[in-house]
């Protein structure tokens, strides 16, 4: 009985703990269905005023039809999935030459993957941006889907972790079947890697869908912008409308809240075991 | 482990595995660290070709008392951020590391921050840390005391944007020390209780020595991180006021997309890239003596 009056007690903490990770998001919503009037009432309302009355979408219809935020949205979801698509197919394929074959080189490969992981993209960025322009891929999304393609550290670093812990039994069955390496790949190996690719493909569209630097430098034209570039140029321009600001907000982080709900289960597994391997 | 099975593949299968991984590497790592290196010797606005002025970027940085302002506050950031993104996973993990019906729906709540953009996080806590209208400073008033202007205050700013940056990514630390938790078998501390150590006893004389790896562990991602302030910065005071939020990784973007001084932002951007590699192998070297030998 007393673990339980213990228990109930810890849950009440933990709630009032987590209510300061939540209170911001709460905020950002309610005060998005609120009008021009209120947004700057004090003391504050805790609900937005335009809720449950006929006007309680306008601050969204707003923004989505003046500011064009289902074209934005629409954009970050082709462009990144398909980053996130072949940052998942290079990554495997690399994973699977690093943990099960052998080569020469392996090792220094490996080490320089881990090493560049660690250095921020702006020691690399201006030779990155000179690059895209002189290959003339500026406003285009080539620059914004190849580089999450070929430099993958993390998932590749991910992947080659899970190929090894694959059962050694499935290997010497490929081996006593004769297959080569590409059936070793595609047959044996990758069946058993759907999780962590599947968990790998969210973690690398949730990055670049939060991206700011790269999409911000090499698109310009207003029709190309993702959602997160679009929001940012949307705060200089309507810093004091906020309430156009908070809705423009929920929209461009609702798209992940949904997915992240789905798969916050692996999300924190995979964060889980990447932590224990340190 | 696998040398009896050469025959399965030839010599030249595996780069065919590697391939895009190893260009990605050369590309978009290996080849723009070596040119950023000699670019940081030029003058150059992006136009042209760059002109080869030597070390005058670097002179120019040494003297500058911007340039030095902006060292202080990355070193500054970093320290804010290292110090509470630990303290606050660590505080977080032990709270939370409990079989209680529901627990998971917090552990979520927790970590969604950190799965939002930098942008979105800056747009509310801006709109919440505002001057006249922002709930917070309303509440300090409601009761009594005067509210400071958090991002206009020149020594309040560069804090302020990195208790917001801890805030955004403790979850995530929170969920690795959870996992190092939850290694520690529960017999140790279980018959601790028995010998009567009480729970502050138990705590540093038991799960923190346990935890040392994953403490080293997070202590090395997180002096990572802490350079990756760009977006926040972006989003919340354009490094103002007066570059009093000012940073590294911001002033490289300033320098070589805002004002096109191409040639000065890649000296910055070398001096960010050698101080992560001093740190980088302080780490390594912490890690060599001290973790490895008691484990």
């Amino acid at each position: 009985m007393k673990q339980k009056t213990a228990d109930r007690y810890r849950l009440l903490f933990i709630a009032l703990v987590s209510a300061i990770y939540i209170f911001p998001f709460l905020w950002m919503v309610s005060n998005s269905f609120m009008s021009d009037k209120h947004i700057f009432s004090v003391p504050p309302k805790f609900i937005g005023d335009l809720l449950f009355t006929p006007q309680m979408f306008d601050n969204y219809k707003n923004v989505i039809t003046q500011y064009n935020f289902g074209r934005y949205t629409f954009n970050s979801i082709w462009v990144f999935t398909l980053a996130a698509v072949g940052q998942v197919v290079v990554c495997s394929l690399a994973g699977f030459a690093l943990s099960v074959m052998h080569f020469r080189g392996r090792n220094l490969i490996f080490s320089l993957l881990v090493i560049t992981l660690m250095i921020p993209v702006q020691v690399t960025i201006i030779p990155e941006y000179y690059l895209f322009l002189k290959l003339g891929w500026l406003d285009t999304y080539l620059p914004l889907i190849i580089p999450s393609f070929l430099a993958g550290a993390f998932g590749t670093f991910m992947l080659k972790e899970f190929f090894s812990q694959v059962p050694r039994a499935l290997f010497d069955a490929g081996i006593i079947d004769g297959v080569n390496a590409y059936q070793m790949f595609l047959r044996i190996y990758l069946p058993q890697s759907s999780s962590p690719s599947a968990t790998l493909f969210i973690i690398a569209f949730m990055n670049n869908w939060n991206d700011l630097l790269r999409p911000m430098l090499y698109i310009s034209s207003r029709k190309l912008y993702t959602v997160t570039v679009a929001l940012s140029q949307f705060q200089g321009q309507y810093e004091v409308r906020w309430n156009l600001l908070l809705a423009g907000s929920v929209l461009s982080v609702l798209p992940l809240i949904i997915v992240f709900a789905f798969s916050q289960r692996y999300i924190i597994e995979s964060t889980m075991s990447s932590g224990i391997k340190g | 482990m696998r040398q009896s099975s050469l025959r399965w593949h030839s010599k030249v299968t595996p780069w065919v595995f590697i391939l895009p991984t190893v260009i990605g590497l050369f590309v978009f790592k290996l080849l723009p660290i070596v040119s950023a290196l000699y670019l940081s010797f030029t003058e150059w606005s992006l136009l042209g070709s760059p002109h080869f002025i030597k070390l005058d970027n670097y002179r120019e940085l040494l003297a500058s008392d911007v340039f030095l302002r902006i060292v202080r506050n990355t070193v500054q950031f970093s320290l804010v951020y290292v110090i509470g993104s630990m303290a606050i996973g660590l505080a977080l993990a032990v709270l939370i590391n409990v079989k209680i019906r529901g627990i998971a729906f917090f552990r979520a709540a927790i970590y969604l921050p950190v799965v939002t953009s930098a942008v979105a996080v800056g747009i509310v806590w801006n709109w919440m840390l505002g001057p006249t209208y922002g709930v917070i400073n309303i509440f300090i008033e409601a009761i009594g005391l005067t509210p400071p202007y958090w991002l206009a205050d020149m020594k309040l700013a560069l804090n302020t944007v990195a208790v917001v940056q801890v805030w955004k990514m403790s979850g995530y630390y929170m969920i690795i020390f959870l996992a190092g938790l939850q290694n520690i078998n529960r017999d140790v501390l279980d018959s601790a209780r028995v010998d009567g150590a009480n729970a502050m006893q138990s705590f540093f004389r038991i799960t923190v020595p346990m935890l040392k790896s994953t403490i080293f562990f997070i202590l090395t991602i997180t002096i990572i991180d802490s350079f990756k302030n760009f977006e926040l910065i972006f989003a919340m005071t354009k490094g103002g006021p007066q570059n009093a939020s000012n940073t590294l990784v911001y002033d490289v973007y300033l320098n070589a997309f805002v004002y096109y001084r191409v040639g000065y932002a890649s000296a910055i951007a070398y001096v960010l890239f050698v101080i992560v590699g001093l740190m980088t192998i302080f780490n390594f070297y912490i890690r060599r003596h001290t973790v490895e030998s008691l484990d």
